[in-house]
């Protein structure tokens, strides 16, 4: 067996050397995997950047006892139990997953419901001990307490980084990473390592998943960050700088939850409120290439309070409005820029207009943030934000106060999102890759297929050859730059399909955002190309909206209305060449059922009236940016 | 099994001799008799340390004389009423001690497969016991034409373009722009199954090969399909497996080790159920 890992070590030391990068290798377990990159992306791949398990501090409190093996088998396809006992597969396996447990007291709630009684010597720990030994209730009780403790800094010195919890973390990190390394799969299915940083500034919410390039040899040679000791995301950036240089591997943060920052995550300004330097604005911009947009604790493309002409903005926002993460501070509607992509978009245009350098050049996707270690994203499968709220009759209706006071309702929980990335093989390196170039898309759950290229030649005659390749050698996919040219016209080559198991598509729209002439940031949302035509005639600018099947009794629907496909060439018709610019796509579906809906049929729920019964679900594509000369 | 015998097999059990011994260590660590009934409170020195440090660390001072005193005797108030308690059977049918204590029973009986490391004899009987749930997919190298939803027009067109291409007109060009490759070269059948649906992954299987043929549907509406050439994998190998055997195996010697443990506990035991009427 050793002799066998050495020759592998050995011919993939040689492969590096001798080959050229369209050829990985990959050693996996003792056999080496051979897995070829295609010239462009040829097909998404679908996954799953943020998940926790068992080993979360919140996760476990909140009743989960699934690891990160049964997280992998799920992802994978493979039917596991989970800890309410139900049995549970996805329907379609997913291609890639990065297991982001909290790396603030890494399996430390786990720690202490294992511990022997006698050996807790907090009072404040041996309470939540028993809290969580109590059963389900109780460990909510006690995992609320908790999350609200580290809100205010209020920890018990036993679950910090001490040397007890470090040689804690140490051991499961460990466990961790050889269970990632098992499961990894080059061509198949990739496992990443990661963990996500939960930087909190009182209640509002600054976390980031950290997601590595790389295998167990490199990633071991790092603990995870913890918010505890780096207390602002740039020294998060020096922590990335010292993994790179010292490993020479590669590493990227991902932030998520921006609609719970009250007004911090995309901020005009450096975090001490001073102008934001190009040096700061160019380290974020290229340690942060992607952020996640959408997942189950809401969505943060727009909000109507910033987009009052977009009436699609505001999916997602019931209940995450009206104040931070853990309910510590309400929000007021003039932190809603520093929360909202777009915005963020447009801000990072102004910034760049000042400084030379945009800071929030950031490619999109969705995930999940489940804490039931299933990565389950769509409606009509839904496990639940945390254990505590896996499938009930009750759970839509319930109120769901993370930490404290102020309620939220389970149904303003979303299903999740999923990431969809353009990668040219399915492989750590080359979905890494995928994410640094923005190569990626969100969507809310459904896995609908979307490409967008621009370029300054492109006819509607493309469509019908090799449009491709046309649009990667004259122009830029998702995520790139176009370059100025003479007297050109950005045009957008657009191709949508549906989830081939779900829903038609209404529409494909371009958002685009500018600054204008007295450098005031715009945007604009153009119908580029929408489902039947012949009844949908616009007016006013508008395009009518599609119509709507869903059953609520039954939740169901109907693929009668809407398209399969939508494609087109679309051309910039308000272009302005002395303006910096950005496109990106949103594709909408037809209205279906939401998961309370689906509760409500399968398990007799009773929904109140102001619960979201039906929506329609969307994709939304990373920009493509123009810049003046 | 006569009573004995099983006590007799029960002692031989290497599990067993970890649990007594666990025990033993326990006792011993938290200076509490081995026997609870035992009518004899002893506080040893590490008792009151441990109760003093635990003071300090919420009052960030040493407690006082009377304090320690006080602590000292809520101590010995839990150990006598824990004692008491146990005497009088309370803790039986208690949810909180029975969950504490499966917890510690389950833990205790699979520590040791976590840890285990398969021979390759092993790995090959699991491999021989369901070859199927490691057989890799069949491959396809094919083309294919997206001709939109299943409706009359798109079946009508695909009636006209399948006999074009059967006289061998060229496929470029043909058919509606979708973001699905139009060429596939040795793909997995899951990889086509997650793209168009598992239906249409069903019905190349036996689909003729090097010939247009058509229309089949999918979750996104009606194609046209040529096959060059489909791959049907050998059994597979220890060797191409290797990882995912080793990782089905060390979960099922996990679940094995607990299943065994209860079992043997469970022998043990008459179980009585009365279901309701």
């Amino acid at each position: 067996m050793r002799e066998m890992r050495m020759a592998a070590a050995l011919m993939l030391s040689a492969a590096v050397l001798v080959s050229g990068c369209d050829q990985i290798k990959q050693v996996t377990g003792g056999s080496v995997a051979t897995v070829a990159e295609s010239e462009f992306p040829e097909r998404v791949l679908w996954g799953d950047t943020h998940l926790h398990t068992s080993n979360s501090v919140d996760a476990f409190g909140f009743g989960v006892r699934l690891g990160p093996e049964e997280a992998l088998r799920f992802a994978r396809g493979e039917e596991v139990t989970s800890s309410t006992n139900l049995k549970a597969k996805l329907a379609r396996p997913l291609d890639f997953l990065v297991i982001t447990d909290h790396s603030e007291g890494l399996g430390a709630t786990k720690a202490l419901f294992d511990a022997p009684r006698m050996m807790i010597r907090d009072p404040q720990l041996l309470r939540w001990h028993d809290m969580m030994h109590e059963g389900p209730a109780g460990s909510l009780r006690a995992t609320a307490e908790l999350l609200d403790a580290r809100a205010k800094g209020t920890m018990p010195l036993g679950l910090q980084n001490d040397a007890d919890s470090a040689k804690r973390t140490k051991s499961i990190w460990l466990d961790h990473l050889g269970i990632v390394e098992r499961y990894n799969e080059p061509g198949k299915f990739t496992a990443f390592m990661g963990f996500e940083y939960t930087l909190m500034d009182g209640g509002n919410n600054l976390h980031r998943n950290l997601i590595f390039r790389d295998g167990k040899d490199k990633v071991s040679t790092v603990m995870p960050a913890s918010a505890a000791g780096l207390v602002a995301p740039d020294k998060l950036w020096d922590y990335m700088d010292a993994y790179e240089q010292s490993t020479g591997g590669k590493v990227l943060a991902i932030p998520h939850n921006s609609n719970v920052s009250n007004g911090l995550m995309f901020m005009l300004t450096d975090p001490s409120g001073g102008p934001m330097s190009a040096d700061y604005a160019r380290r974020r911009a290229a340690h942060e290439p992607v952020v996640e947009v959408t997942q189950i604790k809401g969505d943060s493309e727009a909000h109507p309070f910033l987009s009052p002409n977009d009436e699609f903005a505001g999916f997602g926002v019931a209940g995450w409005e009206l104040n931070n993460l853990l309910s510590t501070q309400p929000k007021s509607s003039d932190m809603f820029a520093g929360e909202y992509a777009r915005e963020a978009l447009k801000r990072g245009l102004a910034i760049e207009q000042r400084t030379g350098v945009n800071p929030y050049k950031f490619g999109m996707i969705g995930s999940t943030d489940s804490h039931t270690a299933l990565a389950t994203g769509d409606e009509d499968n839904f496990f639940g934000k945390h254990s505590g709220n896996e499938p009930s009759a009750a759970r839509a209706t319930s109120e769901q106060n993370l930490g404290t006071r102020k309620g939220r309702f389970g149904w303003n929980y979303l299903a999740g999102g999923y990431a969809g990335v353009w990668a040219k093989a399915n492989t750590r390196g080359a979905i890494f890759d995928a994410m640094m170039r923005k190569e990626v898309y969100a969507t809310t759950g459904p896995r609908m297929t979307v490409r967008v290229f621009a370029g300054w030649d492109f006819t509607p005659e493309v469509l019908k050859g090799n449009w491709v390749r046309a649009g990667y050698t004259r122009g830029v996919p998702m995520g790139g730059s176009l370059s100025p040219v003479k007297h050109g016209i950005p045009k957008l080559i657009i191709s949508a399909l549906k989830d081939p198991i779900g829903a038609n598509l209404d529409r494909v729209q371009v958002v685009k955002g500018w600054t204008d002439k007295a450098g005031v940031t715009r945007e604009k949302i153009f119908d580029a190309v929408w489902s039947n035509k012949d009844k949908r005639t616009r007016t006013s600018g508008k395009v009518p909206a599609v119509g709507d099947t869903v059953d609520v009794a039954t939740a169901t629907y109907k693929n009668s209305i809407g398209a399969a496909s939508l494609a087109t060439v679309w051309t910039d018709p308000e272009f302005d060449p002395a303006l910096r610019a950005f496109y990106y796509v949103r594709v909408i579906e037809i209205p279906t059922p939401s998961w309370p809906a689906y509760d409500a049929v399968h398990y007799g729920a009773k929904l109140t009236p102001d619960v979201r019964v039906k929506q329609q679900e969307r994709a939304y594509t990373s920009p493509i940016w123009y810049t003046p000369v | 099994m006569p009573l004995r015998d099983r006590a007799a097999a029960l002692l031989r059990e290497p599990l067993v001799h970890f649990l007594l011994a666990g025990v033993v260590v326990f006792a011993l660590l938290s200076g509490r008799p081995a026997d609870p009934g035992e009518r004899r409170v002893k506080v040893n020195e590490a008792v009151v340390s441990r109760l003093a440090e635990r003071w300090t660390q919420t009052y960030r001072r040493p407690p006082s004389r009377e304090e320690i005193d006080a602590l000292i005797g809520d101590y010995v108030k839990g150990q006598i009423y824990y004692r008491e308690a146990l005497r009088l059977g309370l803790d039986r049918d208690d949810e909180v001690v029975m969950r504490r204590l499966r917890s510690k029973m389950i833990w205790a009986s699979t520590s040791q497969a976590e840890t285990a490391s398969p021979a390759d004899a092993e790995l090959q009987a699991l491999l021989n016991r369901d070859p199927a749930r490691y057989t890799l997919d069949p491959r396809y190298t094919l083309t294919q034409l997206y001709l939109g939803t299943d409706d009359a027009p798109s079946r009508t067109a695909a009636t006209g373009l399948l006999a074009a291409l059967r006289q061998g007109a060229s496929p470029d060009g043909m058919g509606r722009p979708a973001p699905v490759p139009t060429r596939f070269s040795s793909a997995p059948a899951s990889e086509l199954a997650s793209l168009f649906g598992d239906e249409f992954a069903a019905a190349l299987r036996n689909a003729p090969t090097r010939s247009w043929t058509g229309p089949i549907g999918s979750g996104l509406g009606l194609h046209l399909v040529r096959i060059d050439r489909r791959e049907v994998p050998a059994a597979p190998r220890l060797a191409d497996v290797r990882q995912r055997l080793e990782n089905d195996w060390r979960s099922a010697a996990i679940k094995r080790a607990e299943d065994e443990n209860y079992r043997k506990l469970l022998e043990s035991y008459d179980v009585v159920i009365e279901q309701p009427r």
